[in-house]
C-alpha cells in the first residue's frame, strides 16, 4: 500500500500519470482497456501471481518490468528476459528505467 | 596202496603195454650216458636274476652239463638275462632258438613272449606265449624236459612268487629226474615258488643256490658210476642180492611189503634214492637205510610217488558213464546204495572224478545213496584227499565242471561238500587188509602194473569177491586180466572195463590175510617164498617120477590139488555143481574113499602108503589099479604136500614097495563079508562125518563173511571217526575264531562302556534310569541337583528320595509312560523358582525292544528361557520399530522382515522372506544404487546410505538405510541386517523449510520496502527533522507492534479489538484510553488486512491524540464495526467517530494520514474509506471485503 503510493508519487514526480491496481482483475481491466505506455508489475497481487497480466501486456506490446521481493528466482522462464526491480526500490533506478522505457517507445 | 606213477596223460607211451616204460627210460639212460650233457632246467621269476648270477658264479663250465633258464618275463620286456648271466660264467650264454640242439657248456635263455619246450634234445620255441592265466613257462619246460630226458632230467626252482614250477617238478620226479629247490636263510624252502614246489613233497633236496652246483657235479658223478654198474655186471646183480634185504627192512619199519612189486620198478626207485643220497652201492645204501630212520620214509614215499589227475583218460570216463554207470543206476531207488571202491586213490582225484560222474548221472533230484571207498596206504595222500583242496590250474576238468563241482578259495579249488561227502577216505592196504564187499564198481587203475603176476592174480580174486554179481571193474590202460580172465567178462576191451562173471570158482581161492601184527608180516613173507617152493615141488615130483611113471596129483593138506601130471583124467569124475579143485570132489567115486584113507595115512605117518587091487571102470572097462600116496616134505621135514599116483601097471610088478593096512587086515584071516559090512558101516559114518564137516565149513565161511562185513563197518566207522575228528578240529578252530571275536567284542564293549561312563559323567543333562518298579538304575551327576541322591541309593525306589524340585506328579507320569509308551514332558521349577527344568519321561527300551522302565531327563532351561524372553523383547522392539528392519543372508536373501517393513514396502513377511534383496530396487535404479546390492559382502556395504526403493505397489519411496553386518563370536560376518527409514516426510519438511525461507526473504524485503515508503512519505510531510523523527519512529513502532501481534498468533491473524487496543497502548494514560469505546463482534483479521488497518488506526489515533478528541479531557472516540454479507462476500464496516473534543478544523493539505487512509488503504484492501473532518470530531468509515474475490467468478 505504502509502496504503491510511493511508486505512484515517484512516477508522477517524473511526469507520468500512474494508474494502480492491487488486484489481478483490476489490473487485467486496466491492461486490456486503458492506453498505457509502460507497466511495473508486482509479481504477487494480493496473493495471486501477475503473469496473466504480463501475457496481456506482452500481447499488446506494452513494455513492463517486474517488481518483486523474491528477486529473479520468482520469474517463469517465458519472462526471463524481463527486468526485475528488487524491493526495496532504488528510486533513481526506477526513474531511469521509466525514462528508458518511454524513450524506446 | 598208492597209485604209483604212470605215464602222464600226454606222454607218447600212453597206453603202451606194460614194460615199455622201463625199456624206454633205460634207453634214455644209455643215450644220455657217457658224453651227453645233463640238461638242467632252472626256473625263476623276474626277480630271480640275483639267484641266477649266484648259481653261475659257483658253477664251473663242464662237458657234463647244459642249462636252460626259464624266467617269468613280461611279453614286451627285452631281457638282459643273457647278458647278465654271461658275466658270471665262462659258458656260452645264448637266447634259445627254435630247433637248436642243446650242447654242453652252453646256457640257453628263454626268449621273451615265448613258450620253450624240448624234444629229442632240441629246443622248441613257439611264440607268442599263451595269455597270462594259462602261462606256466616253467611247468611247460620242466614237463617237456622230463618227457624228453627221463631220469636224466634235472630241474631247479629258484626264487619267485607263485606256484609255477611245482607241476613240472612233479613230472621230472615221476620220470626219475633230480629236483632241487632254493632254500632261504633258514634252510627251509624259500617262500613263493620254492616253497610251493617243496609242498608237493617231491623235491629231492632243498639247499641254497651256492651249494647247488656242487650238488649237481656230485650227482653227475654218481649217475655215471651207477650207469657203469648197470652196463656191466651192473647194479642188477648187486641189487638182486640186496633187494630182498632192503624190502625186508622197509617191511619191518614201515609195515608195507613191496615184495610183490615188479623188480624193475623197485630197482629204479631204490636207485633214485641212492643217487639222491649219494651212495654208490646198494650195500652202502642198505647201511644208510639201517642208520637213518628218515630214509625209510623217503624210500617209502619214493615207492609211492603217485601221479593222478581228474578225469585221467577222458574217453575212459565217457565209456564208464555210458556202459557201467547207467547199468549201476538202473533199478536203484533212494533207499539203495551204490558202493564204489577206488583202491590206490592217492590224492583222491580219481575218486572225486567218479563221484562227479555219479552225481551228474543221478541228477539233482535224489536217487540212490553213493559211497565211494577211496583207499591208499599213503597216509599223507589220504590226508590231502580228505581236504579236497586242489591247486589251480585243475588239469582235465572242464570249465563247466569247475563251476559246478568246485568252489574257488584263493589259488585253490575246493571240492564242493555234496561231492566230498560221497567219498570215504581211509588208509588201507589192498594187499594186507580185507577188501570191501558188495561193491558196484572197483576202479583200480595203474596200480597193478607195478605188481607181479601172482599178486595181480590174487587181487583179481579179491575184486571178484568184493564185487556184486554183474558189477564192474575198471583197470588202467596198460593192465589186463591175463590169467584171471575167467572171473570177469569184457565190457569194453579198449578201455579195460570188465563185469564180474557169475561164478563160484574164485570162492575157493580167496584166502584173506588176517590183520594183526604177527601175521601181517608173516603172510606176505610166505608169499614171497612161494616162488622157491614151487620149484621144490616140481623138482621133488620129477625125482619121484623117475621111480613111478604113472599119472599123479600133488595135493596139499586140505586136499586141494596143486599139480596134475600125466593122464589123470582117466581117474577123475567131478561132482556136478560148483567147480572145485578138492581131490575128493574130483576123483572117481570108487577111488574117493581109498584115496582119503591113503592120503591121511601118508600125512600122518609121513611115509609112502600103497593101496593095491582097486578096480575102477575106465571108459567102461574095469581096470585094476594101485594107488600110491607119498608125502612131500618141506625144508622143516614136515609133510606139506602129498603125491597121489595111479599105477595101472601094478599087476605086472612083482616087487611090493609097501603094504597097505587093508592088505594086512585081509591077511589076518577075517572073513570078507564081515569086513565088507564093517567097511559099509564105516563108510556111512564117514559120509555123515564128511557132511557134518562140510556144514561146519559152510558155517565158518558165513561167519567169516560176517566178520568181513563187521570189519568193513568198522572201517567205515573209523573213517567216520576220522571225519568227525576233522570236523571237531574245524569246530575247534571256529571256536577259536569265535573266541577271538568275542574277545574283540568284549574289548569294544569295554571301550563303549567307558565311553558311556564318561558321557554320563560329563553330560550336563540330568538323566535318571528307573526300572519298572521305579527303582533307581543309574543317573548322571547332575541329578544330585534335583534329588538328594547318593551312590547307595541305586536300587531304591525314587519315591523314597526327597526331591529338590517340586514334582508331585512323578509317580503318575512314570506310570503313564509305561502304560502308553508315549513321552511325557513337563516344566519343573526348582526351589525358590531360581532354576527351570524341562523334564522328559520316555520309556526305556532294551535292544530287544522290550520296555524295561523309564528314562527321565531334566534339561536346565533357565538360561534358555531367559534368552527366549530377551529374544521376545528384542523381537517386539523390532516389530514395533517405525523403521523397516530387514535381515539377510550372505547370499543377499531376505531372512527376516518386521512389521514396519511390511508397512513401508507393502510385502508381507511371508512374501518377502526368501526373496533377494534386489527386489527392493526400482526398475530405473541408478548404477550406484545397484552397486550397493551387488556387493555380496555385508561388511563391505556402506554403514549408512540413502536410496530410493520400490514398494509392492510399484511406488518408489526415499529411504535412509543403516547396514550392520552380523558377526559370530570370532568376528566373521555371517549375515547382515538393514534398517530402512522412510524419509519422505523429512523430504517434504525440507522443501517446506526452503519455501518458508524464500517467503521470509520476500516478506522482509516487502517490509523493508514499506519502511522505505514510510520513511520517504514521512519525510515529505514533516516540516522539520525533529518532527520527522518522532513521526517516523511512531509509525515504525506501530508497524512493529502489529508484527508483534501477528507473530504472537503465528501470523494466523489478529483480533480487531486487540489491534485497536494495541494502537492505544503506547499512550499509558488510563484517563484517556478509557474514553475510547469499542463496539463490535469478535472478529479475527487476516495479516494483510491487519497490517493495512493498523497503519490507518495508527494515523487516526495519533491525530486524535494530537488534535482530536483525545487531545483534551472530555472528548471520546467510538470505534464500532460490524460484518455484512453482500454478494456472498463478507464485508467489514468499520467506523471511527470522535466527539466532545476541541473543534475540528479541516486541514488545508492532505497529510500523510489522509492519503494513507483514503488512497492507500482502499487500494490495498480493495475497499473504500472516507475521512471527514466534522466540527464535532473526525469521522472515518472504512468498508473492506474480509475475503478475496475468487478471480474465476
Amino acid at each position: 500500500m505504502l509502496v504503491a503510493m510511493l511508486l505512484k508519487d515517484t512516477l508522477e514526480d517524473a511526469g507520468c500519470r500512474a494508474v494502480m491496481a492491487a488486484r489481478l482483475a483490476k489490473g487485467l481491466e486496466i491492461a486490456t482497456f486503458q492506453t498505457i505506455d509502460a507497466a511495473i508489475l508486482d509479481i504477487n497481487l494480493a496473493g495471486q501471481p501477475s503473469f496473466p497480466l504480463a501475457d496481456v501486456l506482452q500481447e499488446r506490446g506494452v513494455p513492463f518490468v517486474f517488481a518483486s521481493g523474491y528477486g529473479e528466482s520468482g520469474v517463469p522462464d517465458a519472462y526471463r528476459h524481463v527486468p526485475v526491480l528488487q524491493k526495496p526500490y532504488d528510486m533513481a533506478e526506477i526513474q531511469a528505467f521509466i525514462t528508458t522505457l518511454l524513450k524506446e517507445n | 596202496m598208492t597209485t604209483p606213477p604212470s605215464p602222464p596223460l600226454n606222454s607218447p607211451q600212453q597206453g603202451s603195454p606194460d614194460g615199455m616204460e622201463e625199456l624206454r627210460s633205460e634207453m634214455n639212460g644209455q643215450e644220455v650216458n657217457a658224453h651227453s650233457p645233463l640238461i638242467v632246467g632252472i626256473g625263476a621269476s623276474a626277480g630271480g636274476l640275483e639267484a641266477f648270477r649266484t648259481f653261475f658264479s659257483h658253477m664251473p663250465a663242464s662237458d657234463d652239463f647244459a642249462f636252460v633258464l626259464i624266467q617269468h618275463l613280461a611279453p614286451e620286456h627285452v631281457s638282459a638275462l643273457a647278458d647278465i648271466v654271461s658275466r658270471s660264467t665262462s659258458m656260452e650264454v645264448v637266447e634259445a632258438v627254435d630247433g637248436q640242439r642243446v650242447l654242453a657248456r652252453h646256457v640257453y635263455v628263454i626268449p621273451p613272449d615265448a613258450t620253450l619246450t624240448i624234444a629229442e634234445g632240441e629246443l622248441q620255441v613257439s611264440t607268442p606265449a599263451p595269455p597270462r592265466p594259462q602261462r606256466w613257462p616253467i611247468n611247460t619246460f620242466f614237463t617237456s624236459l622230463a618227457e624228453d630226458q627221463g631220469d636224466s632230467a634235472v630241474c631247479i626252482v629258484l626264487s619267485g612268487a607263485g606256484t609255477d614250477g611245482a607241476r613240472g617238478l612233479r613230472a621230472v620226479k615221476e620220470h626219475g629226474g633230480l629236483t632241487l629247490a632254493q632254500a632261504g636263510f633258514d634252510h627251509a624252502a624259500m617262500s613263493g615258488m620254492p616253497a610251493n614246489a617243496a609242498s608237493t613233497g617231491l623235491v629231492d633236496v632243498v639247499l641254497s643256490v651256492e651249494d647247488m652246483p656242487a650238488r649237481l657235479l656230485a650227482y653227475r658223478k654218481q649217475l655215471d658210476v651207477t650207469r657203469k654198474q648197470q652196463d656191466g655186471v651192473g647194479l642188477g646183480q648187486d641189487m638182486g642180492d640186496q633187494l630182498q634185504a632192503v624190502l625186508r627192512l622197509l617191511h619191518a619199519e614201515v609195515g608195507h611189503d613191496f615184495g610183490q612189486y615188479k623188480r624193475s620198478t623197485l630197482m629204479r626207485r631204490i636207485q633214485r634214492r641212492m643217487l639222491v643220497c649219494q651212495t654208490e652201492t646198494v650195500v652202502d645204501y642198505l647201511a644208510r637205510l639201517r642208520q637213518d630212520r628218515q630214509e625209510h620214509q623217503h624210500l617209502f614215499r619214493e615207492m609211492l610217488i603217485g601221479v593222478t589227475e581228474f578225469f585221467r583218460n577222458p574217453s575212459t570216463f565217457d565209456v564208464l558213464t555210458e556202459k557201467a554207470i547207467a547199468a549201476m543206476l538202473a533199478g536203484k531207488g533212494a533207499n539203495d546204495t551204490i558202493r564204489v571202491w577206488v583202491p590206490g586213490c592217492a590224492t583222491g582225484e580219481e575218486a572225486y572224478s567218479i563221484a562227479m560222474l555219479l552225481r551228474e548221472a543221478i541228477g539233482p533230484h535224489g536217487g540212490p545213496k553213493v559211497q565211494i571207498f577211496a583207499t591208499d596206504i599213503d597216509d599223507r595222500s589220504i590226508e590231502a584227499a580228505r581236504s579236497g583242496r586242489y591247486r589251480a590250474p585243475l588239469q582235465g576238468v572242464s570249465p563247466e565242471r569247475q563251476q559246478r563241482w568246485f568252489t574257488r578259495d584263493g589259488a585253490d579249488f575246493c571240492v564242493i561238500r555234496p561231492v566230498r561227502e560221497m567219498c570215504i577216505f581211509s588208509v588201507h592196504s589192498i594187499i594186507k587188509d580185507p577188501p570191501f564187499s558188495r561193491l558196484d564198481l572197483v576202479s583200480c587203475r595203474n596200480l597193478l602194473i607195478y605188481l607181479n603176476a601172482d599178486l595181480q592174480s590174487r587181487l583179481f580174486h579179491t575184486f571178484h569177491y568184493a564185487l556184486r554179481p554183474g558189477a564192474f571193474l575198471l583197470l588202467g590202460p596198460s593192465e589186463s586180466l591175463a590169467r584171471s580172465s575167467g572171473l570177469f567178462t569184457v565190457v569194453d576191451k579198449k578201455h579195460r572195463l570188465y563185469a564180474r562173471r557169475q561164478t563160484n570158482l574164485a570162492d575157493r581161492g580167496i584166502s584173506f590175510p588176517i590183520p594183526g601184527p604177527a601175521t601181517a608180516h608173516a603172510a606176505p613173507l610166505s608169499m614171497a617164498h612161494r616162488g622157491g617152493a614151487d620149484e621144490r615141488i616140481d623138482r621133488g615130483a620129477r625125482r619121484l617120477m623117475e621111480k613111478y611113471s604113472p599119472a599123479y596129483l600133488v595135493i596139499n593138506a586140505n586136499g586141494d590139488i596143486e599139480r596134475f601130471s600125466g593122464d589123470t583124467g582117466r581117474y577123475l569124475s567131478p561132482n556136478p555143481g560148483s567147480a572145485s579143485l578138492n581131490v575128493f570132489n574130483l576123483l572117481n567115486q570108487r577111488l574117493r574113499e581109498p584115496a582119503r584113507v591113503l592120503i591121511r595115512q601118508a600125512f600122518d605117518a609121513a611115509k609112502a602108503v600103497v593101496q593095491e587091487g582097486l578096480s575102477v571102470d575106465i571108459h567102461g572097462r574095469p581096470q585094476m589099479l594101485r594107488l600110491i600116496a607119498e608125502p612131500l616134505m618141506n625144508s622143516d621135514g614136515k609133510a606139506q604136500w602129498c603125491v597121489l599116483a595111479f599105477d595101472e601097471a601094478w599087476g605086472s610088478h612083482s616087487t611090493v614097495h609097501a603094504q597097505s593096512a587093508l592088505e594086512s587086515a585081509r591077511s589076518d584071516g577075517e572073513s570078507p563079508s564081515r569086513l565088507e559090512q564093517e567097511v559099509d558101516l564105516l563108510r556111512s559114518e564117514l559120509r555123515t562125518t564128511v557132511e557134518l564137516h562140510q556144514s561146519v565149513v559152510e558155517e565158518l565161511q558165513s561167519t567169516n563173511e560176517e566178520y568181513q562185513s563187521v570189519n568193513e563197518e568198522l572201517q567205515s566207522t573209523n573213517e567216520e571217526l576220522e571225519t568227525s575228528k576233522e570236523e571237531m578240529q574245524s569246530i575247534n578252530e571256529e571256536l577259536h575264531i569265535v573266541n577271538a571275536e568275542a574277545q574283540s567284542k568284549n574289548e569294544a564293549l569295554t571301550r563303549l562302556n567307558s565311553d558311556l561312563r564318561n558321557l554320563m559323567e560329563s553330560t550336563q543333562i540330568a538323566t535318571l534310569f528307573l526300572d519298572r518298579e521305579m527303582r533307581i538304575g543309574s543317573y548322571t551327576p547332575a541329578m544330585t541337583e534335583l534329588f538328594h541322591l547318593r551312590e547307595s541309593d541305586v536300587g531304591r525306589p525314587i519315591t523314597e528320595i526327597s526331591a529338590r524340585v517340586n514334582y508331585p506328579e512323578l509317580r503318575k507320569d512314570v506310570a503313564q509312560v509305561i502304560r502308553h509308551l508315549g513321552v511325557v514332558e513337563r516344566m519343573l521349577y526348582g526351589q525358590d523358582d531360581e532354576r527351570t527344568y524341562l523334564l522328559r519321561v520316555r520309556p526305556y527300551r532294551t535292544l530287544d525292544d522290550v520296555i524295561d522302565g523309564t528314562v527321565l531327563t531334566f534339561v536346565d532351561v533357565t538360561e534358555s528361557l531367559r534368552h527366549e524372553l530377551e529374544r521376545g523383547q528384542l523381537a517386539a522392539i523390532i516389530d514395533s520399530s517405525r523403521d523397516a528392519v530387514i535381515g539377510y543372508t550372505l547370499e543377499d536373501i531376505i531372512s527376516s522382515w518386521n512389521k514396519s517393513a511390511e508397512r513401508t514396502f507393502g510385502y508381507s513377511a511371508q512374501q518377502a522372506i526368501g526373496q533377494p534383496l534386489s527386489m527392493l530396487l526400482p526398475a530405473d535404479a541408478t548404477n550406484e544404487a545397484k552397486a550397493i546390492f551387488e556387493s555380496r559382502d555385508p561388511g563391505a556395504r556402506p554403514d549408512k546410505f540413502e536410496a530410493t526403493w520400490r514398494t509392492q505397489g510399484g511406488q518408489t519411496i526415499p529411504v535412509s538405510v543403516a547396514n550392520s553386518p552380523v558377526r559370530n563370536s570370532v568376528g566373521s560376518v555371517i549375515a547382515g541386517s538393514l534398517i530402512a527409514r522412510d524419509i519422505s516426510e523429512r523430504r517434504d519438511a525440507e522443501r517446506h523449510a526452503r519455501m518458508m525461507l524464500g517467503e521470509l526473504n520476500h516478506r522482509v524485503k516487502n517490509t523493508l520496502a514499506s519502511v522505505q515508503a514510510i520513511a520517504l512519505q514521512t519525510l515529505t510531510s514533516s516540516p522539520s527533522l525533529e518532527e520527522f523523527k518522532a513521526n517516523f519512529l511512531a509509525r515504525l513502532k506501530a508497524l512493529s507492534q502489529t508484527h508483534n501481534l501477528l507473530a504472537k498468533e503465528a501470523w494466523d491473524g489478529v483480533r480487531l479489538a486487540t489491534l485497536v487496543r494495541g494502537e492505544l497502548a503506547p499512550y499509558q494514560d488510563e484517563q484517556r484510553t478509557s474514553r475510547v469505546r469499542l463496539h463490535g463482534e469478535d472478529l479475527k483479521l487476516s495479516p494483510r488486512i491487519a497490517l493495512a488497518l493498523s497503519m490507518a488506526l495508527h494515523e487516526l489515533t495519533t491525530n486524535a491524540m494530537k488534535y482530536g478528541a483525545l487531545s483534551d479531557t472530555q472528548g471520546t472516540v467510538d470505534i464500532s464495526w460490524e460484518v455484512h454479507l453482500v454478494d456472498q462476500r463478507s464485508w467489514l464496516h468499520f467506523s471511527w467517530l470522535e466527539s466532545g473534543g476541541p473543534e475540528v478544523v479541516t486541514p488545508t493539505t492532505h497529510g500523510f494520514g489522509t492519503r494513507l487512509i483514503t488512497g492507500g488503504l482502499a487500494y490495498e484492501l480493495d475497499g473504500e474509506a472516507t475521512l471527514e473532518f466534522l466540527p464535532t470530531g473526525v469521522r472515518c468509515t472504512i468498508t473492506i471485503p474480509l475475503s478475496e474475490l475468487d478471480p474465476d467468478t
